[in-house]
């Protein structure tokens, strides 16, 4: 592999650059909105994890989504950070959002409307299956019936043979 | 060549279609020359799609870039390996892989069944012929892999190609569509026997003792492909997630938990020969559901990050889907009288109730995975209005449906098959219930009070305390009779009955796998600009950024960080997480730096550098449990082969109609 090391002036502007390096890397993320490189603050992450990425690559959420420059969540982290700049609160920017992409843009469908299908379908298939299951006991159950008087003959026989299979197991 | 390619899979149509005539009317007619005929025909598809694929591989390997897949798929500084791997890189050359492994297995199936279920044969055979008939028609006249690049009625030669998809130029990603495949295609033959013995009105359950070796294998390949479609993900997409809840990634899913569903409720069948229109409708749903995966694959109905092979072949796969579910819920509605249960549920608190509700819980998970892939679609055409279903809606859905059948995994192998008294389960249950309260209260004292990670690490405990006391119990009373050590009795128990303590194993391998899935809920993670020499912190790690270098080859260039790590100040020494740039595609990868332990794992992404080009973006992640996922597969791995051991003594099973006993000595008294 052929390897060249990258030029000096560019990525290191002298050891004033690097000192001045040591300072400003020490904080965890942005303290607010979305920054040049596309990294969020903890306020946007927090509104963006009730939005879908809609960039049809993945099925994260704006909050979550991993790609930086993703063509869908980049805009959308600064279009929560201008409204939240503008004073707006979550629930305001969330409607907003919808209001204008439709209810796509949710991550999770909507608990009203037919949406509410997407959330009560797997529990009612539990239910049925629950159902099902006893229907089915009932059905295969062995009835209980009233036991005859069986010949102790019979039943003595019975043990002997029980007996003998037993003692032939190891 | 790729005439040669193309006339192969073209006469592979022929005799396949001559293949299912043959079978179906030697059999009708009692004609045993077109059986045989038939039979052998399933060997000249199998050479004829060797033929065919060898062609493509060859060409893909010697750059053949007057080939349209060819040009499309591979590059000539692409690896070796990757060129192979361009084989079921693409939407033609991928069906083409599909219909050489089921002409593969057809192959096999009809060879190791020379002498057996004659009359039952050439129906599998139909059914499995006519699958590989409608490949077979994808290959021929929808997505041939052997067009070739032509203007104006010249074939062109474009000299180089696009190459792989970077992000499948990995090892495990070379690996994953072959295993996940030999999955899907494997689900025929069990399918084929299933229809074979409906047709033939067999009373019995031949076809299982046939196909139970078939199903597990089959389950393990496919489990083995989920698990290397996770593990490339970890170490590929540069975000740490192993399962994203893709309609893909969900299709690969819907089989496995339907197999996995059919594979516990065949042993009712086998013990007490219960469930018989079950099983049929289990293992139909799961090669349908395999089907309906590659549908969901190469149609591009949903959108997925796996759009690296699609295609306008949707509404082949949907036709084929209707006619297929349609036949065969027809022949099972007309075989029920053949399909009665011969035996009765003795009483609720017994190894079959634990089944049926097994049954219930990997089904439900199944169907709320079917949903919430197809409900996107479902809602458009329903309300005109799309809506989403991203990774929180599966999370919310499947974790209690999880936390249950961790439950049923400790509960089942404490429960005797036909009856359980009261006493008997307290006293089962007494030990991996005390262990069960012991570690959540242990957990909820240290300060972990998530309540899901609470009810997991418990239910982990129960299922892990269970399933050892099985075996501790089983290897005393051989040890204590025969005076050997208790690994030793442990080794000898297990080979005594290999289907059972191999299934207790894969039960322990999911236990450690639904642990690592826990652990998600610690996850740490942080994004930061670094300017090389600086650090950032996450959790306890620090990362010190000590250089920036980048570089190039014939494939990429690159960029690579190097970084000390250190945690609570103590040096755990250097990671080098890499950034990507293929030339040929222009598409960017990552090169993950991964520290791995068991408690955690650092995963560190170089993501970057900021528009100035002054500083780095570091994406760093703390994934706590994680590499037990990867644990866990290789212990399932390992009970699954246990699991294919033939026992020491064959087992019989004595199907008693106990209930019936005492009624029919009435009747003969009277």
């Amino acid at each position: 592999m052929q390897k060249h090391k990258i030029s000096r002036r560019k990525f290191f502007a002298g050891a004033s650059l690097a000192a001045a390096a040591l300072v400003s890397t020490s904080r965890a993320q942005v303290a607010k909105g979305v920054n040049e490189s596309g990294i969020m603050s903890e306020d946007v992450r927090r509104v963006g994890m009730r939005l879908a990425c809609l960039c049809r690559s993945c099925k994260n959420t704006v909050g979550d989504c991993a790609m930086l420059e993703c063509g869908y969540c980049a805009p959308m982290r600064k279009r929560i950070a201008a409204m939240q700049a503008a004073g707006q609160d979550d629930d305001a920017i969330v409607n907003a959002i919808v209001a204008q992409d439709g209810k796509e843009a949710l991550a999770v469908p909507p608990a009203q409307g037919f949406a509410l299908f997407a959330w009560a379908t797997p529990y009612l298939a539990v239910v049925i299956g629950l159902f099902a299951i006893w229907a089915f006991i009932r059905r295969f159950s062995a009835k209980r019936h009233a036991v005859p008087d069986v010949d102790p003959e019979i039943l003595d026989r019975y043990h002997d043979r029980i007996e003998k299979d037993m003692s032939k197991l190891d | 060549m790729e005439n040669l390619g193309s006339l192969a899979i073209l006469l592979a149509f022929c005799v396949a279609i001559y293949a299912t005539l043959a079978s179906l009317v030697g059999r009708v007619k009692r004609k045993p020359f077109l059986i045989v005929s038939g039979e052998r025909a399933v060997y000249s598809i199998w050479v004829l799609m060797t033929i065919a694929s060898g062609v493509l591989v060859y060409s893909l390997l010697t750059g053949d870039f007057r080939m349209s897949y060819v040009a499309e798929h591979s590059n000539r500084t692409m690896p070796i390996l990757y060129k192979f791997a361009a084989w079921w890189g693409g939407q033609e050359g991928s069906l083409l892989f599909w219909s050489w492994l089921l002409s593969t297995y057809a192959a096999v199936v009809v060879f190791t069944n020379r002498r057996k279920h004659r009359d039952m044969m050439p129906w599998v055979i139909g059914v499995m012929t006519t699958v590989q008939s409608f490949f077979l028609v994808l290959n021929n006249f929808i997505a041939n892999p052997f067009r070739v690049l032509a203007q104006e009625k010249l074939i062109v030669n474009v000299g180089d190609g696009n190459g792989l998809s970077p992000l499948l130029q990995y090892p495990a990603m070379a690996i994953h569509p072959p295993m996940l495949y030999l999955g899907y295609v494997g689900f025929c033959v069990p399918f084929a026997f299933a229809i074979g013995s409906l047709i033939t009105r067999q009373p019995g359950d031949a076809w299982i003792h046939t196909t139970r070796r078939w199903t597990l294998v089959t389950w393990l390949f496919q489990s083995t492909g989920i698990m290397l479609g996770a593990a490339w993900a970890y170490h590929v997409l540069g975000w740490g997630g192993y399962w994203g809840w893709d309609p893909v990634e969900n299709a690969s899913l819907l089989p496995w938990l339907s197999g996995t569903a059919f594979l516990h409720s065949v042993m009712m069948q086998e013990k007490k020969g219960m469930m018989k229109v079950w099983n049929i409708v289990l293992v139909s749903t799961t090669f349908f559901l395999c089907i309906f995966g590659t549908f969901l694959t190469r149609s591009g109905v949903v959108s997925s990050v796996h759009a690296f092979a699609q295609g306008s072949i949707g509404k082949f796969f949907v036709t084929f889907l209707a006619i297929g579910i349609a036949g065969t819920v027809y022949l099972i509605l007309n075989r029920l009288d053949f399909l009665k249960s011969e035996a009765q549920l003795e009483s609720v608190l017994s190894r079959e109730s634990s089944f049926l509700f097994n049954n219930l819980v990997l089904l439900a998970s199944c169907f709320a995975v079917l949903w919430g892939t197809l409900f996107p679609v479902i809602s458009e055409a329903v309300t005109g209005e799309k809506i989403s279903v991203d990774a929180p809606f599966y999370n919310r859905v499947q974790v209690p449906i999880g936390l249950f059948m961790l439950f049923l995994t400790g509960v089942g192998p404490l429960i005797a098959w036909r009856r359980s008294s009261f006493e008997s389960l307290r006293k089962s249950f007494l030990w991996p219930t005390v262990a069960a309260v012991g570690v959540a209260a242990v957990l909820a004292v240290s300060g972990i009070h998530h309540f899901y990670a609470l009810m997991s690490f418990g239910l982990s405990a129960f299922v892990l305390i269970s399933v050892g006391l099985e075996f501790v119990k089983g290897a005393s009373a051989i040890s204590s009779k025969s005076g050997t050590n208790i690994l030793t009795a442990m080794v000898e128990l297990t080979h005594r009955n290999t289907r059972r303590y191999g299934g207790y194993l894969v039960h322990v391998g999911i236990v450690l796998i639904f642990i690592a899935f826990t652990g998600k809920a610690f996850d740490k993670d942080a994004v930061q600009e670094v300017t090389p020499g600086g650090t950032m912190q996450i959790g306890r790690y620090a990362l010190h950024v000590v250089s920036f270098d980048q570089g190039q080859n014939e494939n990429y260039q690159w960029g690579k960080l190097n970084i000390d790590v250190s945690k609570d100040g103590d040096d755990l020494g250097k990671i080098e997480p890499e950034h990507r740039l293929y030339r040929a595609s222009k598409s960017a990868t990552s090169e993950v730096a991964i520290r791995r332990r068991l408690n955690e794992d650092l995963y560190v992404n170089f993501a970057g550098t900021s528009p100035d080009g002054q500083k780095v973006i570091i994406q760093a992640y703390v994934f706590p449990l994680v590499t037990w996922i990867w644990v866990g597969y290789w212990v399932v791995l390992i009970g699954t082969l246990v699991c294919l051991v033939p026992n020491k003594q064959k087992l019989i099973w004595a199907r008693t109609e106990v209930v019936g006993i005492a009624d029919k000595h009435a009747k003969a008294q009277n």
